[in-house]
């Protein structure tokens, strides 16, 4: 535990490249980035060993505040520090384009972010978590705000700092009365707070909404899409590969130490909003053209997966089956480790697609695999992930998920949850689809084709150090889909011992599907048997008998060219139409010149999916508070005298009310 | 002492009739003279030195200085704009009749000594009408004496309810008052300067 303060120290350090002097401006960065690498690696390292149990749990104690590691916290620690680690490496070489932009500040900052995030995570009572958590919530805004010579970079940090700070006055609320149940504002204590039903209800509310606000669920998502394409890359993929975990791991904190999951409506109304927000969230995802609102939305998918898994574990536990739980809960954890391993890796990929054609707009791109083949082969590998192939990190939470709600199917016993499981195989089922569409638009629009624009000409491969933190990551990716079980086993050992506390032997294997049947999922196995049919394959079709013909594409006589591609817009078309429902697609089309029916007219086109959101919700509440605050202006007209008379009545009331 | 209330109550009836500028500030030195004279009544039975210092700061800051420096100021200010009180003077007067009532009502409920009655029925009619001739009058110096005459009430309530401020207490609320009134009378001078008029309505369009 000591050794932890040692990393902290380290990234403290770090954070002094905020006042180097300004001629060393390249040398801050490169100190203050390898020693983020180093306590990342420090915390990586101390976290697995917690894990694998050989470190036996710890605290630290200053006064009434301390640090607490336990399970728990570790599975989110190792997450930390493998992403931080890769994250920052390729911040190495990424934040060089911020030479001379604010670079220390950049780097210093990027360093109390991973600092602030590790300690929420040790947090080991309120005060501490509440203080980390919102230097978490600034720094980042300021990083979010870090180009904030662009209005939009402007507006889209503020949008994140008023959200992000409605998250935390909820999560404040939610501690306040467990804090004045227990009368004491340790984690330990806090765990027999003493609240009556009502109170522990609105506690639960408080948090799950501010939690659900930091991990981006619908409807409180709107930030999300907006800050990721304003930071920078690197901080981007900090920021939903981490950050969006650490509400996770807050999450869980509650659940399972304070208020407990054996309401049966928490879990219900927990994995409703998870499936809502996967769903909704790769369908805007899959409507989107630049590349990092694209990763966003799919932040938003992915936490809507894990949340939902985390509300059918609390279902489990509220149908009084808490080993069964377990399965959810894992999935809960694995997701959440392979989320952060593949959405840093692409938004670190489309970091270097825009460092090298310095656009995000996937309708401009094209034909990048000649140019960065390295660059493309890992997001090729994340993009895998994030559709949930096999042989990809991605697959393994997402069946762990789907397994969880088999068992909460089978051990439901009552047709309206039954129904329930239903709608969610239904709503998850159309994810993973979309998903895979997604992805494949995503990087088949960006990396395969032809040119779009002539942007792509000037795109070249990445530095080293950017192509080793996206390496790891996709190695990382790799290892876990084919070999998942040491890390399976790992996150469940988690659960059993600390937070769930349930005796290990009541789980049968680590596949488990209710009843007595059993399922193995081996992708190893999948893998030889994958390899052994395609070189079996190769060999009957490689003999030179085969004759291979070059020939131009057929396109009605006349010659493609590079405009008559398939454009991300087109690609997502039949999905709008079927979707038009939900996403009522504006479109504007603009003649500019027509002078035939058919031929040679111009066509301004113009497509807009508003945020439903944005619109139905968001707007009408901003509507009604100016509309208020317009009310309250009456009383403010300016006058001295008039201020006078108010003063004057509050006597006079004063007065009468101290007289009765 | 009682003759005191009873001629305090006639000038500060007297002082919601006044438009006229020297005049207001005449009877506000009146008020002031009045209430060092209570000062030094009340502050008699705790020992002569108690009595005499309150009493000497009172004519010292509120008789004399104060009103010499408003009608220094009086002397310089020109308004080149006629200016009415929208409100009649006959309201202000009313006003402060119900502030008497209600002070009455409001004392009867709190003081059981017949004369701290009187007295605190004054001084609630003092600091309300104070108030009231802020709100009511336009004019900056007329407003001024309406901050005097509150100020004055608040001094007379403290004296009474405490039967004497501890010293300290009182230096620091004359410092406080003599400090107020330099900065009004050099903002007024500054307004006078800059709009032509001591109408405090005009600020309206310092309002952003």
């Amino acid at each position: 535990m000591e050794s932890f303060m040692g990393a902290l120290g380290l990234y403290g350090l770090g954070t002094l490249a905020l006042i180097w002097p300004k001629r060393l401006e390249l040398a801050a960065h490169y100190v203050s980035m390898g020693l983020a690498v180093i306590a990342s690696l420090m915390v990586l390292g101390l976290a697995s060993q917690e894990l694998l149990g050989l470190a036996g749990g710890g605290m630290l104690q200053f006064g009434r505040y301390s640090l607490v590691i336990d399970g728990w916290a570790a599975a989110f620690l190792v997450i930390i520090g493998l992403s931080g680690t890769a994250v920052s490496l390729y911040g190495m070489g990424y934040g060089r384009g911020y030479l001379g932009a604010r670079i220390r500040q950049l780097t210093g900052l990027w360093n109390l972010f991973l600092g602030s995030m590790v300690l929420v995570v040790l947090a080991g009572d309120a005060f501490t978590f509440i203080l980390a958590w919102e230097v978490m919530a600034l720094v980042s805004f300021l990083l979010v705000n870090h180009e904030s010579e662009k209005k939009q970079v402007v507006s889209a940090a503020y949008q994140y700092m008023v959200m992000t700070h409605l998250g935390t006055a909820a999560i404040l609320m939610a501690f306040y009365l467990l804090g004045s149940g227990a009368e004491s504002f340790a984690f330990a204590d806090l765990a027999h707070s003493d609240l009556p039903p009502m109170l522990k209800h609105i506690a639960f509310g408080c948090a799950f909404a501010g939690f659900a606000l930091k991990s981006g669920l619908m409807p409180l998502h709107v930030w999300l899409p907006n800050a990721h394409p304003a930071a920078p890359s690197h901080v981007s993929a900090l920021m939903s590969g981490v950050m969006l975990k650490v509400a996770v791991y807050g999450f869980g904190r509650f659940v399972f130490e304070f208020i407990g999951a054996d309401v049966f409506a928490y879990g219900l109304i927990v994995m409703v909003v998870g499936l809502v927000s996967a769903f909704l969230g790769v369908l805007y995802a899959s409507m989107e053209k630049d590349m990092k609102r694209i990763l966003a939305y799919s932040s938003v998918e992915n936490m809507g997966i894990i949340f939902a898994a985390f509300g059918c574990g609390m279902l489990l536990v509220a149908l009084d089956r808490p080993y069964l739980s377990v399965v959810a809960f894992t999935a809960v954890l694995v997701h959440s480790f392979a989320h952060s391993l593949m959405k840093c890796l692409l938004f670190m990929s489309a970091g270097a697609v825009m460092h090298a054609t310095g656009t995000r707009n996937v309708e401009l791109l094209g034909g990048l695999l000649k140019k960065m083949p390295w660059t493309a082969a890992f997001t090729l590998v994340g993009s895998m992930s994030l559709a949930s192939l096999p042989f990809t990190g991605g697959l393994v939470g997402e069946w762990l998920t789907l397994q969880g709600m088999m068992t909460l199917a089978y051990e439901s016993g009552t047709p309206e949850l039954r129904l329930l499981v239903i709608f969610a195989f239904i709503l998850l089922g159309l994810t993973g689809a979309l998903a895979l569409g997604c992805f494949v638009r995503l990087y088949g629009v960006t990396f395969l084709g032809r040119r779009r624009s002539n942007l792509v000409l000037k795109a070249h491969e990445m530095p080293f150090t950017m192509l080793v933190g996206m390496g790891l990551e996709a190695l990382a990716i790799l290892a876990m889909g084919i070999m998942p079980a040491p890390v399976v086993n790992l996150m469940r050992h988690v659960l059993v011992t600390s937070p769930l506390a349930i005796p290990a032997g009541d789980v049968i294997g680590l596949w488990w599907n209710g009843g007595q049947s059993e399922s193995v999922f081996n992708p190893l196995l999948i893998l030889l048997a994958a390899l052994v049919l395609t070189a079996l394959l190769l060999m009957t079709i490689s003999s030179d008998k085969i004759i291979v013909h070059q020939e131009v594409t057929w396109n009605c006589g006349t010659e493609p060219t590079r405009r008559q591609q398939y454009t991300a817009t087109g690609f997502s078309k039949p999905l709008r139409r079927a979707f038009d429902f939900i996403l009522k697609p504006r479109r504007e089309r603009v003649f500019l010149q027509r002078d035939h029916a058919y031929f040679g007219r111009k066509l301004h086109y113009n497509l807009l999916i508003p945020d439903q959101f944005t619109d139905r919700l968001y707007r009408p509440v901003e509507h009604i508070m100016v509309k208020l605050a317009d009310t309250l202006r009456i009383v403010q007209q300016g006058s001295v005298r008039l201020y006078i008379g108010y003063t004057m009545i509050a006597m006079v009331i004063v007065l009468i009310w101290g007289g009765l | 002492m009682e003759y005191l209330v009873v001629l305090l109550l006639a000038v500060v009836y007297f002082q919601t009739r006044v438009m006229e500028l020297k005049r207001s500030v005449v009877c506000l030195m009146a008020q002031s003279a009045i209430i060092a004279c209570a000062c030094l009544l009340a502050g008699l039975n705790h020992g002569l030195m108690h009595a005499l210092i309150p009493f000497a700061l009172t004519l010292g800051v509120k008789v004399l200085f104060i009103p010499m420096a408003m009608l220094k100021l009086i002397k310089r200010i020109t308004d080149e704009r006629e200016i009415f009180s929208d409100i009649n003077v006959n309201y202000s007067t009313m006003a402060a009749a119900a502030f008497l009532v209600f002070g009455y009502v409001l004392g009867s409920r709190f003081m059981l000594d017949p004369l701290a009655r009187d007295f605190f029925a004054a001084t609630i009619m003092m600091i309300m009408t104070g108030l009231a001739l802020m709100v009511m009058r336009k004019r900056a110096i007329l407003q001024m004496c309406g901050l005097i005459t509150l100020e004055n009430g608040i001094y007379l309530l403290g004296l009474i309810i405490t039967e004497g401020l501890p010293l300290v207490v009182e230096l620091g609320v004359f410092l406080d008052v003599l400090i107020a009134v330099v900065v009004l009378v050099i903002l007024t001078n500054r307004m006078s300067l800059s709009f032509m008029t001591t109408d405090t309505t005009v600020m309206r369009k310092l309002k952003g």
